[in-house]
């Protein structure tokens, strides 16, 4: 098992900034993610990792050894390709066997390990078949056993489902867990998708313009993201501009006055903060709650909306309330009550400072 | 090779880029010496005398009266050909794409067979059955339809035009029938759900929709017809541009007129491309929506069914025409004023196998053939991958330079070659052995260079990550991954660029001056000239080659299957 480690990485196409001052920690055995939109550098740091980009800054460590210079094919690294890169005039089996080929391994020790990544993919018989005779889903499983039959250090996936569907999808997704827990390779993997990091991940990068804003396990990054960006891609959020206007040291809280007037508290620690600062609010839509009655809840401020739009979904209901921070707040209320809610009726919103997350401007 | 360099396959590391531009400046020097050196060098002798620049000799081919007839000659042989060759393609190419009826497979077939013969060789034949008594006029006058023998090559200039669309109608044919596959129908069943139909959907939809296609190939049949030299010798009709500047390849250290023909040569045949191009450009749409197209099929019904037939009959018999009349020849013992031989021989086969001159000849063409075809592959390889995998200053430049031959006449690179290297070692009055390897490897090069492009276009990159990523080396990689899946293409356009090198006319000609060193085509040539059995020699060796190049073709079909029609598209 390997650790890898990248520290102040750079990747430079012309003028344009791939990847800027990347650095984290992959754990011996961990699957790490790098999420983020397209185009935000995701794909070419995991390039970089098998080694089919040289940084232009930076170093890349397998455990100790510095691997900058070590050519892709001695870097034991198996990579999973987006489009499979199946090699189309080879059978299934071919395929598989070929990096074990490579590396002059015995023809019974191969015809083993072969067979044994063919059964933990689940794959035994479709072996001769030639990749176009299998489904997406299949060349899937093919490529995957293709970069685990050499017992990689590494383990690379860039966007592996992306080319399924949506039902594939997940069950794919636990299938390649177990199979990662079962090797116990450390794996970095690439998506845009999310759900798929969430669900899946031992710790989460957030990458966005080539930098990464936020390491973190996905609990971390959903309830306490590092920043505005952070907030915004993870899940959906209420943005309210405001200044503060008070700190309570004592209580841990923040007092902050939003820009139509209304004063919010946030629990955060102040030490980056000053009275007088322009800052941003994060509020989820699920930690938004309703009420009809204007009764006090707690220690909860309550504030007056009106709701401008309402879908109900079954599980959930969407609002769209307006009059409050002078945006459109969008709430998610759960267990909706059979009783039906009018669009323009008047209803009244609390939540507990502890689910405002507050971000310098 | 390429992926040898420390970097590995694709676009891996940026020093690879730079071994990259470095081959680039390579190919650049090769094409500077053998395909920009010889042409300037006849810009040169047309316009420089003693150092002076002069236009003397650019005016004289307007004001003297032979030069002036030869050129018109020249220009209306290329437009009549093209009138004539899109007269029978377009109504197939609409035939064959629209029209579903029995036996069109076979069709679509027997109409590719002009392609094989150069239509030199067709005119040895034709001239037996068209002579002033060959077989046609002899049969007329036997019928007593005819009086009087007719002269039905107009004094070679109808027949040097027949010979020539007989010939290069496939290409238009298949440039034509490619395009209108490719309509979206949908553009079509909107024309007519708003009223229009017939003849006026055809002319204000389909056919700006099919022009980008037919005048790629328009273009191709024109300046192959502007510029053919061996058609116009077997008919003995010199008043027409390249037979000129054929017969002034022995004068050139003392008359610049043949420099002068020659850079008008290519002024016309490179004008025409350029401003067929800039007119493309701004004339291809490209077709939205829906990626797979599927064309209105349809069957032909009632009526029309022995009317298309008809055509259809005609058109293939028309074609192959030349064929069966070069057939007919080789095989005729005695043919003297009946309508078919009168005794029948294999005789010159026989000839053609033991006698000095055509043994030689097929002997060197192979020779020929196979160094241009060999370099061919190397430089369309080399040139397919810098495209396809690399990028670098300078990537535009290589592409038109590798695609350039495409528009210069064969003639004009032969009578390049003859003036710029005949006071070098590669003198081709000593040993033409070295040029005529390059000229028809440099002339053949766009199809094998398109064909590597277009199979390294089809093979992903991560194909050959995938194989670094589990250990191979960039070497292995080439061998069991790159390899194998650009081979069927890179196979398929050393066939086509080994069977035009067969089968090459103008640069053979120009080129060859002694005996030993004759290929195919001009030993065909000088023995069309001899007296007695000369032309029944000449016919059976243009068989044997033409045998050779049509075994040659149909293991390239069978290699590509359909998409052999493409590599001929311009």
């Amino acid at each position: 098992m390997v650790k890898v480690s990248l520290r102040g990485v750079a990747k430079y196409f012309g003028d344009v900034r791939a990847v800027d001052d990347v650095s984290f920690d992959v754990k011996e055995g961990e699957l790490f993610f790098l999420l983020g939109p397209s185009g935000c550098g995701k794909t070419t740091t995991l390039r970089i990792v098998a080694g089919f980009y040289k940084p232009d800054r930076g170093e890349v460590y397998f455990d100790d050894q510095l691997v900058n210079d070590v050519p892709p094919y001695k870097r034991n690294v198996g990579m999973v390709f987006q489009n499979y890169a199946l090699w189309p005039h080879m059978t299934a089996y071919d395929n598989v066997v070929y990096g074990l080929k490579v590396r002059k391994v015995p023809a019974s020790e191969r015809v083993r390990k072969a067979k044994e990544v063919l059964r933990i993919v689940k794959m035994t018989e479709y072996a001769d078949r030639y990749p176009n005779q299998l489904s997406g889903g299949q060349q899937q499983r093919i490529a995957l056993a293709r970069a685990i039959v050499i017992e990689p250090d590494v383990l690379l996936l860039d966007e592996p489902l992306s080319n399924l569907d949506a039902k594939l999808r997940l069950e794919t997704r636990s299938e390649i867990k177990r199979i990662q827990r079962e090797l116990n390779i450390t794996s970095i993997y690439v998506t845009h998708d999310q759900e798929e990091a969430l669900s899946m991940a031992d710790r989460i990068a957030i990458m966005n313009e080539g930098r990464i804003e936020q390491i973190g396990t996905p609990r971390e990054i959903y309830s306490r993201p590092a920043n505005s960006f952070v907030a915004g891609f993870i899940g959906e959020t209420n943005f309210l501009e405001g200044e503060i206007q008070d700190i309570d040291k004592e209580r841990v809280l923040l007092a902050v006055k939003v820009s139509s007037g209304e004063l919010i508290y946030a629990r955060m620690p102040h030490d980056n903060f000053f009275v007088g600062q322009k800052i941003l609010c994060s509020i989820r839509p699920e930690r938004i709650k309703l009420t009809d009655e204007p009764s006090i809840q707690g220690e909860a401020q309550l504030y007056k909306t009106v709701i401008h739009n309402l879908t109900y979904y079954g599980v959930i209901e969407h609002y769209v309330l307006g009059g409050f921070g002078g945006i459109d707040l969008k709430v998610t209320n759960f267990n909706p009550t059979t009783h039906r809610r009018k669009e323009g009726a008047t209803v009244y919103i609390y939540f507990s400072p502890a689910d405002v997350d507050v971000f310098p401007l | 090779m390429v992926w040898k360099g420390q970097g590995g396959v694709g676009r891996l590391f940026k020093d690879v880029d730079r071994t990259a531009f470095l081959m680039f400046l390579g190919l650049l020097v090769f094409f500077g010496i053998f395909l920009l050196f010889p042409i300037l060098y006849v810009f040169r002798g047309a316009f420089f005398e003693g150092g002076r620049f002069t236009l003397t000799y650019f005016r004289l081919m307007f004001t003297d009266a032979f030069y002036r007839e030869s050129i018109l000659n020249s220009v209306k042989i290329g437009v009549f050909t093209t009138l004539l060759t899109s007269l029978i393609s377009v109504p197939l190419a609409f035939l064959t794409v629209r029209y579903d009826f029995p036996g069109k497979r076979l069709m679509q077939g027997l109409l590719l067979v002009p392609l094989v013969m150069p239509p030199f060789v067709g005119a040895i034949g034709m001239k037996q059955f068209f002579a002033r008594y060959g077989s046609v006029n002899l049969l007329l006058m036997k019928l007593n339809l005819i009086s009087r023998p007719i002269d039905w090559f107009g004094g070679g200039f109808f027949g040097v035009i027949l010979l020539e669309a007989l010939h290069l109608y496939p290409f238009l044919y298949l440039n034509t029938s490619a395009a209108l596959a490719n309509i979206d129908p949908t553009l079509e069943e909107q024309a007519e759900n708003m009223g229009s139909s017939g003849f006026h959907l055809f002319r204000t939809v389909t056919f700006p929709l099919i022009l980008p296609g037919y005048l790629a190939g328009a273009i191709i049949v024109f300046i192959w017809a502007f510029t053919d030299l061996g058609t116009p010798l077997i008919f003995e009709y010199r008043k027409v541009v390249p037979p000129i500047i054929f017969s002034m390849v022995k004068d050139i250290w003392v008359n610049p007129m043949g420099y002068a023909l020659t850079v008008m040569t290519l002024i016309v045949s490179v004008g025409f491309v350029v401003l067929a191009r800039r007119y493309l450009s701004r004339k291809s749409y490209e077709m939205l929506g829906r990626g797979h197209i599927v064309p209105r099929v349809r069957r032909i019904k009632g009526w029309k069914v022995p009317f298309v037939y008809l055509f259809l009959f005609i058109m293939v018999l028309a074609a192959l025409v030349p064929q069966l009349s070069v057939i007919t020849t080789s095989l005729a013992g005695q043919w003297f004023l009946t309508v078919l031989p009168s005794e029948w021989t294999l005789d010159y086969y026989r000839v053609t196998f033991t006698h000095s001159i055509t043994v030689t000849s097929i002997i060197n063409s192979l020779k020929y053939s196979v160094f241009s075809t060999a370099l061919d592959v190397l430089l369309g390889i080399l040139i397919g991958y810098l495209l396809a995998r690399k990028s670098f200053p300078g990537k535009d430049l290589l592409d038109s330079v590798a695609m350039l031959p495409l528009s210069i006449p064969g003639i004009v690179i032969a009578f390049g070659y003859i003036v710029a290297f005949s006071k070098t070692p590669l003198n081709p009055f000593v040993n033409p052995t070295f040029l005529l390897i390059l000229s028809y490897a440099v002339r053949r090069l766009p199809y094998t260079v398109r064909a590597a492009y277009s199979g390294f276009q089809q093979t992903s990159v991560s194909l050959e990550e995938a194989s670094l990523s589990v250990g191979a080396t960039p070497f292995k990689t080439l061998v069991s991954i790159t390899a194998p899946l650009i081979m069927a293409n890179v196979v398929a356009g050393a066939i086509i660029s080994f069977s035009a090198a067969m089968m090459e006319v103008s640069d053979s000609l120009i080129l060859a001056m002694q005996e030993q060193y004759y290929p195919i085509t001009k030993a065909i040539y000088s023995l069309n000239l001899r007296l007695g059995d000369g032309p029944y020699v000449a016919s059976a060796l243009g068989i044997i080659g033409t045998l050779l190049v049509t075994a040659c073709l149909l293991a390239a079909n069978r290699l590509l299957g359909k998409s052999l029609g493409e590599l001929f598209r311009a």
